[in-house]
């Protein structure tokens, strides 16, 4: 009995653990990824007539692996503290919307790519996850997922592209936009971009 | 000589149409990369080479102020931005579809790798000039097997077959490396984004380019020299536009691109250096593991 105790108690622990521990970010990018490319390469989503449900369904999956209120945090950087409750909720649905129509279109872009998981490094609840697409020209491009562990899953905060980090990019301009014309005015062009590509994606 | 130089160089900054207009355009776009707190921090831990870090600047920390190149020639930058945009859209962008269409795929690589074997001596030196010996022999190497086997260097059997790729070196990741932020962003007419470091760099890579020499006619020159730049677009068109797309401010965008790009460039410069022989004391923790752990697998992937 005194035997069984323990080893039960251990039989939880792995059995609580294993969610955590059993995928890795570099694995949980290649699912997430993988999902993706059987999406853009299905024949039932091919051709422009299926555009508006391919992309339905790659947001999906991106909304499951990242992070946007932490995405949306962190372009806003130091101005985040300053809003309110509302406001936050506001700037995470239009930078969401921004960030993955960003996302998407590079994704769309897809003609074939090699896709090679380079290897990730883990640092307590942080981690990376690199990538590399090689073209079709043989031309490497590094991408690099940063992630955070919340609750067993490992999200994506920013990636960063030939060593751009998108979030810091946006940050540069968000952080611009406000000191010179105020966060309002930030709100302002993100709401106008959003008609403004809608718009587009509707014509096009 | 000297006059002829200088005269080429001008006229070159005035031609040269492109590297930066294009965040990722491959080889020439000048550098850049950090700012004020890039400096300090430079100052305080003497990390030249590391400095401002990805790894670090990355961690997009909430707490942390914006990175941002410095930029007190706004004003006029924004204007060469226009300048440079409309130039991109009218002129550059046309007349690369235009030569796209004509010209298969593997033609343009070719000459690509023509341009770029030619203008090993730049990237030799500086490797150099970094203490990266290995790397200087890595282009020693390519040259010799390019410009035979790879038919004056059209091809890339260097990098097809035996995986020794190119050293994307210049000068202004040179200065970089020795420690000299980019000290100011500069958006050049026709040349695009640069830094003042990096536009210093540039005048050194056109002392080491040979054509310069070879080519003494000017129109000659700058001819070439405007094919190589359509050339190159031809095998990036979208990049561009794809960066517009995304942003708010299309000028802060590029010029924080350019900025990080830069940066990420000079960082990885010790990557074909053994870490004994990496002059930098050690960078910060995770920075260090993060970085090491990405070059092993850059290695066991063949990129050396």
């Amino acid at each position: 009995m005194s035997v069984g105790r323990p080893i039960f108690a251990f039989l939880i622990a792995v059995a609580i653990a294993a969610p955590a521990f059993s995928e890795s970010p570099k694995d949980q990018i290649k699912k997430t990824t993988d999902q993706i490319l059987s999406i853009l390469t299905n024949p039932l989503y091919k051709g422009p007539s299926k555009a508006e449900e391919r992309r339905r369904l790659i947001r999906k999956a991106i909304d499951e692996r990242f992070d946007w209120e932490g995405m949306a945090q962190r372009a806003l950087g130091i101005h985040w503290a300053k809003r309110t409750v509302e406001e936050r909720k506001e700037f995470v649905g239009l930078f969401e919307d921004l960030l993955a129509r960003t996302y998407m279109d590079k994704i769309e872009g897809y003609s074939g790519e090699k896709i090679v998981y380079a290897g990730e490094t883990i640092d307590g609840d942080k981690a990376r996850a690199f990538v590399k697409i090689i073209t079709s020209r043989n031309k490497e491009i590094p991408l690099e997922y940063r992630l955070q562990l919340k609750e067993s899953q490992w999200l994506v905060y920013d990636i960063s592209i030939e060593g751009v980090s998108l979030v810091n990019n946006y940050r540069t301009q968000f952080n611009s936009i406000i000191v010179k014309s105020g966060y309002e005015d930030l709100v302002k062009r993100l709401k106008e971009k959003k008609t403004y590509d809608d718009k587009k994606e509707r014509r096009s | 000589m000297k006059s002829h130089l200088f005269i080429l160089l001008l006229i070159g900054i005035l031609f040269t149409v492109t590297p930066s207009v294009l965040m990722a355009a491959p080889r020439e776009s000048s550098s850049g990369k950090g700012n004020l707190s890039d400096l300090s921090r430079v100052a305080r831990s003497n990390d030249g080479l590391k400095r401002g870090d990805s790894f670090e600047s990355g961690e997009s920390e909430v707490e942390e102020p914006p990175e941002s190149i410095p930029d007190p020639l706004e004003p006029v930058n924004r204007l060469f931005f226009r300048f440079n945009d409309r130039l991109y859209f009218w002129i550059l962008k046309p007349a690369a579809s235009g030569y796209k269409a004509v010209f298969p795929e593997p033609v343009r690589v070719g000459v690509s790798n023509f341009f770029s074997n030619l203008t090993t001596p730049i990237r030799f030196v500086n490797c150099l000039l970094q203490g990266n010996l290995k790397g200087a022999g890595n282009e020693t190497f390519r040259l010799l097997l390019n410009s035979t086997l790879g038919l004056a260097g059209f091809l890339d059997p260097a990098k097809k077959e035996l995986q020794v790729e190119k050293e994307d070196e210049d000068f202004g990741q040179t200065l970089g490396t020795w420690g000299i932020g980019p000290i100011l962003y500069v958006e050049w007419p026709f040349l695009g984004a640069s830094s003042l470091r990096d536009s210093v760099g540039y005048v050194g890579d056109l002392a080491l380019d040979p054509r310069t020499y070879l080519i003494t006619s000017i129109p000659v020159n700058l001819g070439i020299r405007s094919f190589e730049e359509i050339n190159d677009h031809s095998l990036i068109l979208g990049e561009y536009e794809a960066l517009i797309k995304a942003s708010l401010d299309p000028y802060v965008a590029k010029r924080d691109a350019f900025s990080q790009y830069r940066r990420t460039k000079i960082k990885e410069k010790g990557k074909g250096i053994p870490p004994a022989a990496k002059p930098e004391p050690k960078p910060p923790k995770r920075a260090s593991r993060a970085h090491q752990a990405y070059q092993e697998k850059e290695i066991l992937l063949g990129g050396y």
